[in-house]
């Protein structure tokens, strides 16, 4: 199955805003990243690993699912029997 | 452009890589050209004088890298790395060695279809250089494109 299709967006830009426009370094430190690194994350260009894509979510205090969004064809979703 | 302590530091290599063994392979050549010409046909080996010059050459390296991050590091306090960098660096490794393993190839051939041990010692430590070279064009090109 091809990668293409499938890609991961998030909300991180609208979600520093809302916390008082928090600047890319300021969430850097707070998560434990460099400042490119979120800018890369942010940007769509990096996926980080689970224990980031957590340490973000609890610095905005909301569920993971309200920062990364996993996008792709319905066709990879699993059908409840 | 803002680059992160980790960028500044791979600028650093590399441009002391460059400046080292661009003197290291001017006088290697130079050297080769003198020997081949004025014994044409006569078996090339490397030299005390040439084994001299390596030695300076690395330590021209470990030099002015320690100078260069010391200067960096009071520039840029922020020296931390974390996930991406490392997995920045192994990708950077990895194209790195795929070099390394093809110049092994070629200073092979060198060694059989050449006779003295010159030819083969740089093409050897050519390949390894041009590795270096590529490991680390390759983690700043991907620092900049995301990972």
């Amino acid at each position: 199955m091809g990668k293409g299709a499938y890609h991961v967006t998030n909300a991180i830009r609208s979600l520093r805003f809302r916390a008082g426009d928090m600047t890319q370094q300021q969430l850097a430190d707070l998560v434990g990243v460099t400042r490119q690194t979120v800018n890369a994350i942010e940007g769509n260009k990096y996926s980080p690993s689970l224990e980031v894509a957590f340490r973000i979510a609890r610095v905005f205090d909301v569920p993971l699912e309200h920062v990364f969004q996993y996008e792709g064809p319905e066709a990879g979703r699993a059908t409840p029997r | 452009m803002h680059l992160s302590f980790h960028e500044k530091s791979l600028w650093v290599t590399l441009l002391t890589l460059v400046g080292a063994f661009r003197i290291y392979f001017t006088a290697a050549v130079q050297w080769y050209r003198q020997f081949a010409g004025t014994a044409p046909g006569m078996a090339v080996d490397v030299m005390p004088p040439q084994v001299v010059l390596l030695g300076v050459a690395i330590g021209m390296i470990v030099v002015a890298t320690i100078v260069g991050h010391a200067l960096i590091a009071i520039a840029d306090r922020r020296t931390e790395t974390d996930e991406r960098d490392a997995l920045i660096a192994l990708k950077g490794t990895r194209n790195g060695a795929y070099v390394l393993a093809t110049g092994v190839f070629f200073a092979l051939y060198a060694a059989l279809a050449t006779d003295g041990n010159f030819i083969f010692t740089h093409v050897l430590l050519a390949s390894w250089v041009l590795a270096q070279l590529v490991e680390i064009a390759s983690q700043l090109v991907l620092q900049r494109r995301g990972a």
